[in-house]
């Protein structure tokens, strides 16, 4: 299956890369330079209505990708987890079931279209879906388990989700980023489809300067799921490349944040950390219209090297630990979510505790212009 | 022969605006980022457009004029960019526009394929893409005058 998939990335490389070839023979060479260049300082605009707008990215930020196939594989890490109950978050319940994951991972799709994409405002729709496949290898389980490492074994987890970014500039140095998802997680197959009302929403807003090409930065606000369970959060971006063009910073916390360092415009190296997170429903753990969710957010501290493979095609390998954040459960009553941010004292529906576990990351990515 | 006269005076007339409708593309221009100004030629049937001036002219790594550093073909790594072709082959379709023709970006050595609109006398439509132009990214370029030294 894994062998199968890697194939599927490799060929979707290759495949389709002469129809999407943008160049074309030259038919002239580059102009002569005998011209008098100087009578082209001194000019005006043609009609008074021309405006400046600041582009949405600065100098060598890693590209931006229209479409990628990816695939996410975690090594050996051990699960254990509570009996169902009430508990506080730093609560240690006794362990009623415990496995050791042999692995972790599956297909990462994502697509972002741009419907607008003009000086005076970009706007893009995307679509991603994730598969994470678990193999476990059980090591007990008490009688009182709720028996979730045979159901993720059983089913996995996916991400359906479906998202849109608009970048308005509102003038040549300042603009907006507005960004607003709405994601469907949980343990469904597609024949056995999980209900819209389990849709989770996120947002975010940005307020940013432009000052130059070579730097940009932004503060806002953001409702997330990136912790895991529902969360607002304050934002910032701070994106920078050094006058030599070799090293830059890419930061877009909480959700991540690079170093960068450019080996030419055709590969690139990140290190840094991303936190991924996402509220998952567990069909058979949910009573009646209530909504069992596993609260899942990972850190990634990781090292990923990209580079152009032909055409607008690139490839990336990212390799890492994956610490978890957290993994806890929680029972919202008529499947309505709730906020408990960083010091609220609702109860967990489950503790669960994961090790730590390398990962690896490959895909392949239609990047944008 | 008098209609034959006037059939060939139509056609000559409908020629000659389409002529000039399509030289309205000559000129200055001026990219939304205010980084450069391109001036379009016509060199046999088709349309180019090369770079005249720029903001920043020498690089400031090594202080001298800038050169096409980024371009994959490394034998064109030290050509001026002063000079250089970044629109090419484009031939006049009809309707204000402009197709057939590439677009290079010396920022990053990527050429995209291009579709040139013209809102307006004074206003281009730039649309950089990828296969299909859904995927792609549209510039606002400006004309310029000049006005003298």
């Amino acid at each position: 299956m894994k062998r199968g998939i890697l194939s599927l990335i490799w060929a979707a490389a290759w495949l389709p890369a002469p129809a999407l070839s943008a160049q074309t023979p030259d038919t002239l060479p580059p102009a002569a330079s005998d011209e008098d260049y100087s009578q082209y300082e001194q000019v005006q605009f043609a009609d008074d209505g021309a405006r400046s707008y600041c582009y949405p990215k600065i100098l060598d930020l890693a590209p931006q990708r229209f479409v990628s196939i990816g695939w996410d594989a975690q090594a050996l890490y051990r699960m254990q987890s509570s009996a169902l109950g009430e508990y506080q978050g730093d609560d240690d319940p006794a362990v009623a079931e415990e496995s050791d994951v042999r692995y972790t991972g599956g297909l990462r799709l994502t697509a972002n279209v741009p419907v607008v994409s003009r000086n005076s405002v970009v706007w893009q729709v995307g679509a991603n879906y994730w598969d994470v496949r678990y193999d476990l290898n059980p090591v007990f389980a008490l009688s009182e388990s709720a028996g979730l490492h045979a159901r993720l074994a059983d089913r996995g987890l996916r991400t359906l989700g479906l998202n849109t970014t608009v970048f308005k500039p509102l003038d040549a140095k300042q603009f907006l980023y507005v960004q607003a998802g709405a994601d469907l997680n949980g343990d469904y197959t597609f024949s056995d489809f999980q209900p819209l009302r389990y849709l989770r929403y996120s947002a975010a807003v940005v307020w940013g300067k432009r000052p130059s090409d070579y730097k940009q930065w932004g503060i806002g606000l953001s409702r997330t799921y990136r912790v895991g369970e529902l969360n607002y959060l304050p934002v910032l971006l701070f994106n920078w490349t050094s006058p030599n063009r070799k090293w830059g910073v890419e930061t877009l916390l909480p959700a991540r944040a690079h170093v960068r360092r450019t080996f030419s415009p055709r590969s690139l190296m990140l290190a840094g950390f991303e936190l991924e997170g996402q509220s998952y429903r567990i069909e058979a753990l949910s009573d009646g219209d209530n909504s069992f969710e596993i609260r899942r957010s990972e850190l990634r501290i990781r090292l990923e090297y990209q580079r152009q493979i032909a055409g607008f095609f690139w490839v990336s390998a990212q390799t890492g630990l994956r610490n978890d954040w957290r993994f806890h459960g929680d029972e919202l009553e008529g499947g309505r979510d709730f906020f408990r941010g960083f010091f609220g004292d609702q109860p967990y529906a489950m503790l669960n505790n994961l090790g730590n576990a390398l990962y690896l990351n490959i895909g392949v990515h239609l990047v944008s212009p | 022969m008098r209609t034959l006269l006037l059939l060939f005076c139509c056609f000559f007339s409908i020629a000659l605006h389409a002529q000039a409708e399509a030289d309205k593309l000559l000129g200055l221009w001026e990219p939304s980022n205010g980084k450069a100004r391109v001036k379009v030629e016509k060199i046999g049937a088709k349309y180019f457009g090369k770079i005249v001036w720029l903001r920043e002219p020498n690089d400031p790594q090594t202080n001298q004029p800038k050169v096409d550093k980024n371009n994959p073909d490394e034998s064109l790594r030290n050509t001026p960019l002063k000079g250089y072709r970044i629109l090419k082959d484009f031939v006049y379709s009809g309707k204000g526009e402009w197709t057939d023709g590439v677009i290079y970006d010396p920022e990053n050595g990527s050429t995209y394929s291009c579709v040139i609109k013209m809102k307006d006398d004074n206003t281009l439509d730039i649309r950089g893409y990828i296969g299909v132009k859904a995927l792609g990214r549209t510039d606002v370029w400006k004309r310029m005058q000049v006005t003298g030294k």
